[in-house]
């Protein structure tokens, strides 16, 4: 049995002294008025309408993500490092995306196969050569970081598409302060509020040169997307018009919005739908949620995407291993934060590696997200085992694997009272003219009892997340 | 040398009124070392309230351009006059080797490619049209043997697909998938230069989709090549050393182009360089009208065997 780093408490039972504060206080907790402050976080979340889409539930299923009352607590210095590593690591993916886009330097130096990136189907041919403001390609990234012991963070993958989950970030932390306003005044936590302040000027000097107020506005593909709600919210805590596809068009090359007061022109796009389904006439003809003739206006300058289209072929899992490399290349420094050992199923040697140790390790989809087809060894049957074998032999260049890392625990309120659960911490980090973040993250949690998958969709649930001021 | 004026012709009815309509063209031909285009126009009814000229990612001049305003029907006339010097190279045996080549362009780490090597690589994966599966190396392995210079190589995979196809405009569409045409064995240029893109990337070869058109009405006693009415695709593989580095093959046809094919563009597949793609708001079903006439303007073109 491995042992697993508990959050706040130490292996011979002891509380950790970020922890000391809280531990004081939920021994003093009525387990009634726990459970009662559980029940009402449910129903304010319920009435508010923070919901998430299941795919693959029955369509237009909505459902709550669960809230836990337990927050994942963050010390300053572990915080520091941790923030330090993320600026690092998105610095030199943004580097990377503005490389790959012109010179390509870092295939013509032999660091990363030119299969990798021009064979990549998230590779954007449209992008090569095109200049975008401020060389910025993931204006917002989500990295997904988890703890295995001691100082041992190690980041799992980087989200540079249409990173969501920052709106629970948000709420979990306004339910905290509903719930139990007595402990953040025993408590100095960093505060996270602001994220749409900052997320709104971030995307502002994103305009293009030239322009002195920029519209900004949020793209959604619609209600049946799974962070529709997400999309709502951040436009209305931005103030600015959340619009669908239909609600735009582009006149001689210039992006325009259908409004009442009548037409309006749009500098920067925040936008949520994927690059496939932006524009019919250069991507996917069958699109109906995009705007014809987007790519083209993007290409004169005439208007900012946030996220830059084609940043996908950063954050693929096939990519993934080279990151340490891309730090080094484009920043001269060692990385801070460490990558997960990766197993490259197109490699015949680590094809083999991973069939014959399918039980111990964690196989994913290469260009998979969300949870989706993947496979944890120890936690899966015989059978599923078997039929994730035939899908490696079938397809290998599809897969990558890693060592099932020991997720550290936090403690969670669960049925039978407070338990330990795996967790994760998703930062969102905010790159233009500087970088910028709020200090924490969304910390997803596995409900289930031994679980390691922390993916909403895979019904995991959230905490709010405490860095603590020194 | 010789020399050309080319029509192509599109008109679209579409049945009931359109009110915005956006579209991508690659009609203007594509400037190389072996051609020059003397004069180019092209005439849009009714008038496009917005156009531009730029380049692809594959450097191809691309035209874009919009309607705003309700229109029923849409005639696009390219016109050119063009010429196209010999370029054909006239021994395959002295091309590098295609497994010295191949050996060449797989990535070794730390290992730093060649600058050509390189850009050719933009050619050597999958693309839209062009899934590269085993099945497509299989059928190829009997004209690479180890050693075999690559142009002879491609040369024999080229009269193997023309001699085992049949040319068929009823068997597939634009979106047919390559097995399923080395399945069925019949198919349009667009199929077979594809299919024979598919078989060098299989082989771990860089190959281009070459788009443009053929020589309509060839000179006195020759007969007239298959696809000469419409648009034509044929197969640019990369050869390092020989040529200018690229060499044209057309699998339909079974011969190296020199004067009588006229390029257009080229890119990975056919959804690179489409002639015409567009996006439109209204109108009924509609299947374009296409015509394209190429015409010999002096006798010049007397070249061929």
């Amino acid at each position: 049995m491995v042992a697993f780093y508990n959050e706040m408490n130490t292996a011979d039972g002891g509380v950790r002294p970020h922890y000391s504060e809280f531990a004081k206080w939920l021994q003093t907790a009525a387990p009634e008025r726990l459970a009662r402050k559980r029940a009402e976080a449910d129903l304010t979340f319920h009435r508010v309408g923070i919901t998430f889409a299941v795919y693959g539930e029955d369509a237009g299923k909505e459902r709550l993500i669960p809230f836990d009352i337990v927050p994942r607590i963050i010390p300053a210095d572990e915080w520091r490092d941790m923030s330090a590593g993320l600026r690092q690591r998105v610095k030199a993916l943004n580097a990377f995306l503005h490389d790959i886009y012109h010179d390509q330097e870092i295939i013509a130096a032999g660091h990363i196969p030119a299969a990798q990136v021009l064979g990549n189907r998230q590779y954007r041919p449209e992008m090569q050569g095109v200049d975008v403001p401020g060389n910025i390609y993931a204006h917002i990234a989500g990295v997904d970081i988890v703890r295995a012991g001691e100082g041992e963070f190690y980041v799992l993958e980087d989200n540079l598409r249409v990173p969501s989950g920052v709106s629970y970030m948000i709420e979990d932390r306004k339910m905290m302060m509903r719930l139990f306003p007595e402990l953040f005044s025993r408590h100095k936590v960093a505060p996270v509020l602001h994220y749409p302040d900052l997320l709104f000027d971030s995307l502002r000097t994103a305009a293009p040169d030239g322009v002195e107020d920029p519209t900004v506005v949020v793209l959604t593909p619609g209600a049946y997307n799974s962070a529709y709600f997400e999309h709502t919210y951040l436009a209305q805590q931005m103030g600015v018009e959340l619009v669908e596809g239909r609600d735009l068009f582009v006149r001689d090359d210039t992006v325009w919005m259908r409004t009442t007061r009548g037409d309006e022109r749009v500098d920067v796009i925040y936008r949520r739908i994927d690059d496939d389904y932006l524009d019919p006439l250069a991507f996917r003809e069958d699109s109906m949620l995009g705007v014809p003739g987007l790519l083209s206006a993007y290409k004169a300058g005439r208007v900012t995407l946030a996220n830059a289209i084609g940043t996908g072929v950063a954050d693929d899992k096939s990519i993934y291993p080279y990151v340490p490399e891309m730090i080094r290349f484009y920043l001269g420094e060692e990385p801070i934060l460490n990558n997960v050992p990766t197993y490259m199923c197109r490699k015949p040697d680590d094809l083999d590696y991973v069939l014959n140790h399918l039980g111990e390790l964690v196989v994913k989809e290469v260009h998979g997200a969300g949870g989706y087809g993947m496979l944890v060894g120890p936690a899966a049957s015989a059978g599923e085992i078997e039929r994730f074998r035939e899908r490696l032999i079938a397809e290998p260049d599809g897969y990558i694997a890693q060592p099932t890392l020991a997720l550290s625990n936090c403690p969670t309120f669960v049925d039978a009272g407070i338990a330990p659960r795996h967790i994760d911490l998703r930062p969102f980090i905010l790159s233009g003219e500087e970088v910028r973040m709020v200090p924490g993250g969304l910390t997803r949690v596995a409900l289930r009892e031994g679980s390691l998958v922390v993916n909403s969709s895979q019904g995991g649930g959230t905490k709010d997340t405490w860095v603590l001021e020194e | 040398m010789a020399r050309y004026h080319v029509i192509h012709e599109t008109r679209y009815d579409y049945g009931s009124s359109v009110s915005l309509s956006h579209q991508m063209l690659h009609l203007v031909p594509r400037t190389s070392q072996w051609q020059n285009c003397l004069d180019y126009r092209l005439d849009v009814t009714p008038a496009p309230v917005w156009r531009k000229l730029g380049t692809d990612a594959f450097g191809n001049p691309v035209e874009w351009f919009a309607f705003y305003e309700p229109h029923e029907a849409l005639h696009i006339r390219s016109e050119m006059h063009i010429e196209v010097h010999p370029h054909r190279i006239d021994t395959l045996s002295d091309s590098i080797a295609w497994d010295a080549l191949a050996g060449r362009l797989t990535y070794r780490s730390g290992g730093h490619p060649d600058i050509d090597d390189l850009a050719a690589k933009r050619y050597l994966f999958e693309s839209p049209h062009v899934r590269i599966k085993h099945e497509l190396a299989d059928y190829a392995d009997d004209c690479f043997t180890p050693g075999r210079p690559v142009l002879e190589a491609t040369a024999a995979l080229m009269e193997k697909i023309f001699t085992e196809f049949e040319f068929d405009p009823e068997a597939t569409t634009d979106t047919t998938p390559v097995l399923e045409v080395l399945k069925n064995k019949r198919g349009v240029c667009q199929d077979f230069a594809h299919l024979m893109i598919a078989c060098l990337r299989a082989k771990g070869l860089p190959a281009r989709y070459m788009s443009g058109y053929l020589l309509t009405h060839p000179p006195a006693g020759q007969p007239r090549m298959v696809g000469a009415d419409a648009s034509h695709a044929w197969v640019a593989v990369y050869a390092p050393g020989s040529g200018d580095g690229w060499i044209e093959f057309d699998p339909t046809n079974n011969l190296l182009p020199d004067t009588q094919h006229i390029t257009i563009a080229w890119g990975r597949d056919f959804s690179d360089v489409s002639p015409l793609r567009g996006v439109i708001l209204g109108g009924g079903g509609h299947e374009p009208e296409v015509a394209v006439t190429v015409t010999p303007l002096d006798d010049a073109t007397a070249d061929t065997p």
